[in-house]
């Protein structure tokens, strides 16, 4: 587990620090502290991660614009912050959770466990995955996705529109990000049930999804049993 | 938008008001013109006296006594019961002669070296109505000026219905009497205003404009009710003068102020010295000289004014308007009328302005008045912003479960800060030494949350002075945010009071290594609490610049005394 934490308050610095060398222990492979935007953003780029801790106002400066980047990344962002009311429009960006200042350690650890449970975020409220783009961030809104198709550490976003962007982030991480509307029908489907017209089933076991477009996705053997109990 | 109703109203009804007024007498008659004769003999008042050798120019000596005769044919006769009057406005003593009969006497001609002064400047007979059938008539006057020396012996009549002769006048004079009713009241409004505020010299100019104007109305229509004998009129006319040349100082004295015209005081002496110039000219014209001054004042006037147009200074284009009605009703109306009501427009611009003011100043205050307020909770939310709080808490959270010795010093700073600021908050200066103490509590509650060595110095310090509230606070804040510690882990602050005479500076010196220059504007929220508060408790006389230095960061506030 590779870990940075961004924050300018030292000594809240070292107390995550020392809290989550606790939680995850010898899984830990590596843990920096940093406390300014720039630094955050160029170590950010240059080394592998799989959680950030991020602190929403840094310097005086507006966490959003770390925040944006962050997201877009192939790791889970937690927001340690002061600012409570800051907490929607976190969730909203897709952040695995929000961690309000003062905290305790079993808070932390809550958080925590969620990144390695897997567990999906309780708040629902994403409203935007943020994509990498040539010279920036481009911020997609939820209603507009149809499906994301695992590839590898990647993910292919499928939106309404025809379209198809890439994500850095696992089908997993986003299956826990994504509001329940969200199904993950097939190892490597994830699909916005409101989009499925029918289940169609055909020779030998085999189950479709038929959407809306008339796109046919397969729908895993062991999935449909709980698909079927869920959705119809 | 309601102001300029209530204003384009009254310009309506003083339009309507000049142009009754104008209204002039109706022509029942056609006049000769005047010939004269210097000597006295009782024929020459006859109807069918032969007067083809009288002059129509003469010069009078001191006593002499003279005739005057016109021809006046009316081309109506009277009707019964309601006879014609004739009205003169003549210097010198006289007696009235109509087609040979004497009808009136104004004072003692010819005897005025024995009598005392009698008779005045304006007076109305009237004639038998069996006199002034329709046809030809001859008005014949005796006249003598001894008061009067070197005189041409001019005069003008007025020939109508008596009883309208009279009415005429009085409705005119009622007329103008309201009007100038009206700017005695605002004059002594205005002045009560000036000694609630005795800075606003505008409002004093104002007033005494206000009166001046009163007192030119009452001056001119004056000759209409009190009697003057025509060897005093000289000092009605001498007052009108002064009065006159007065307002044509202080009207443009006035724009000057209200419209912020630059250099005034060159402009305002090269204007005097030709008001000098118009006004001892030909000082014994009085009335062309007065419309002259006043002529001069417009062209100034409506100089400023345009200026104040051109700086979009609020108002203005109003008061050009009603500059250029001003010319507009000269050009239409008679003489006096034209003067006054002329006046009487650019007075009431001057009010317009005035209550533009009045109100600007009034939104100005409840501006300050709600500023204040904002101040205080602005100051009262530094301390319980979740920023400050919560990270404060956290950090404390952290260093009891460490160090409860170290935690329970912690708590005490915070209570500190929270004191202090408790203490300041309903003020608006507070004793330096205090604002000090805030800064060092707050370098102490820091210390503990960022781990970084804040160190304090001072120099020159008075413990007299005063300053807004959280002002240096604010700047070790912007201090504590925008730089991280040099190398040896600490960052300075050092405050420095000097007093030159001129003003008190307060130098505050940040020596850190400054994160990112560019971002750390002067519009920053912390740097506007500052401003404001300067602005609070010192309106315009403070400065505060804000660089990165060498070494840091450096505020400097000047306060001008």
């Amino acid at each position: 587990m590779n870990i940075l934490i961004i924050e300018d308050e030292s000594r809240i610095a070292k107390r995550i620090e020392r809290m989550a060398r606790n939680f995850f222990s010898n899984t830990l492979t590596s843990l920096t502290c940093i406390d300014t935007l720039n630094e955050a953003l160029e170590f950010i780029k240059n080394n592998p991660l799989d959680l950030v801790l991020l602190d929403l106002n840094l310097n005086g400066e507006n966490g959003f614009d770390l925040l944006g980047t962050a997201v877009s990344e192939s790791f889970h962002t937690i927001i340690v912050s002061a600012h409570k009311e800051q907490a929607i429009s976190a969730f909203e960006y897709g952040v695995l959770d929000f961690v309000a200042k003062p905290f305790n350690q079993i808070r932390l650890d809550q958080a925590f466990n969620r990144v390695i449970l897997k567990e999906k975020t309780d708040s629902g409220n994403i409203k935007l995955l943020a994509i990498k783009k040539r010279g920036g961030i481009q911020l997609v809104p939820i209603e507009n996705l149809l499906f994301i198709k695992g590839a590898g550490a990647y993910t292919e976003l499928f939106l309404i529109n025809g379209k198809k962007e890439l994500h850095d982030k696992s089908l997993e991480k986003l299956e826990q990000l994504l509001p329940d509307m969200f199904e993950r029908i097939h190892k490597s489907y994830l699909v916005k049930m409101t989009e499925v017209k029918e289940i169609i089933v055909k020779s030998g076991s085999k189950y479709m999804a038929e959407l809306k477009n008339g796109e046919l996705l397969p729908i895993g053997r062991t999935k449909y049993k709980d698909i079927k109990a869920k959705w119809l | 938008m309601n102001l300029r109703f209530v204003y384009q109203s009254i310009l309506v009804c003083l339009i309507l008001l000049v142009t009754s007024c104008s209204k002039s007498y109706d022509n029942n008659y056609i006049r000769n013109e005047n010939f004269y004769k210097i000597g006295d003999q009782q024929e020459w008042a006859s109807i069918d006296y032969d007067d083809r050798d009288w002059k129509k120019n003469i010069t009078i000596l001191d006593g002499q006594v003279s005739w005057a005769r016109t021809n006046i044919e009316i081309l109506e006769t009277p009707e019964r019961f309601r006879p014609y009057g004739i009205n003169f406005h003549h210097y010198g003593e006289y007696e009235v002669y109509w087609d040979g009969v004497l009808i009136g006497r104004n004072g003692n001609p010819g005897q005025e070296a024995t009598l005392a002064p009698s008779g005045e400047m304006w007076a109305s007979f009237f004639i038998p109505e069996d006199l002034t059938k329709k046809g030809k008539h001859v008005l014949a006057l005796k006249r003598s000026f001894l008061h009067f020396p070197d005189f041409a012996g001019g005069f003008s009549f007025n020939l109508d219905y008596y009883d309208n002769l009279h009415t005429y006048w009085l409705k005119y004079t009622s007329f103008m009497h309201i009007f100038a009713g009206a700017f005695l009241i605002g004059s002594l409004y205005f002045f009560f205003l000036y000694l609630g505020e005795k800075k606003n010299y505008s409002m004093l100019i104002f007033s005494i404009i206000c009166f001046l104007f009163f007192a030119l109305i009452i001056m001119e229509f004056v000759k209409f009710y009190v009697p003057i004998h025509y060897s005093k009129h000289h000092v009605r006319l001498e007052i009108i003068g002064f009065i006159t040349f007065f307002l044509a100082i202080l009207v443009p004295l006035y724009f000057t102020i209200q419209f912020q015209f630059p250099k005034h005081k060159s402009i305002l002496l090269a204007y005097l010295a030709v008001l000098f110039f118009v006004f001892f000219r030909d000082h014994d014209a009085y009335d062309n000289t007065a419309y002259n001054m006043a002529v001069t004042m417009w062209i100034l006037s409506t100089g400023i004014v345009s200026f104040g147009v051109y700086k979009k200074i609020k108002g203005a284009s109003i008061v050009l308007l009603t500059l250029l009605i001003c010319a507009l009703i000269n050009t239409f109306t008679f003489y006096d009328t034209g003067l006054f009501v002329g006046f009487g427009v650019i007075v009431l611009g001057m009010f317009y302005i005035l209550a533009i003011n009045t109100k600007e100043q009034r939104l100005a205050y409840e501006n300050s008045l709600v500023q204040s307020t904002r101040l205080r909770l602005e100051l009262l939310k530094k301390n319980i912003q979740p920023h400050f709080l919560m990270n404060s808490l956290t950090s404390l959270i952290d260093w009891v479960e460490e160090s409860p010795t170290k935690g329970i010093l912690f708590i005490e700073a915070l209570a500190k800060e929270f004191d202090l600021l408790n203490q300041i908050e309903n003020e608006s200066l507070i004793p330096i030494t205090q604002e000090i103490e805030l800064c060092r509590t707050h370098l102490e509650i820091m210390k503990f949350r960022k781990e970084v060595d804040y160190l304090w110095d001072e120099e020159g310090i008075l413990t007299n002075e005063r300053i807004p509230p959280a002002t240096l606070h604010t700047l070790v804040e912007n201090g504590i945010t925008h730089c991280s510690p040099l190398d040896d882990n600490t960052i300075r602050f050092k405050l420095i009071f000097e007093n030159n005479g001129q003003f008190k500076s307060y130098t505050f010196l940040t020596f850190a290594k400054v994160r990112h220059t560019a971002k750390v504007n002067s519009d920053g929220t912390g740097l506007k609490y500052v401003k404001a508060r300067l602005e609070e408790s010192y309106g315009k006389n403070w400065s505060l610049s804000s660089t990165a230095t060498d070494q840091g960061w450096k505020n400097i506030i000047k306060i001008y005394n």
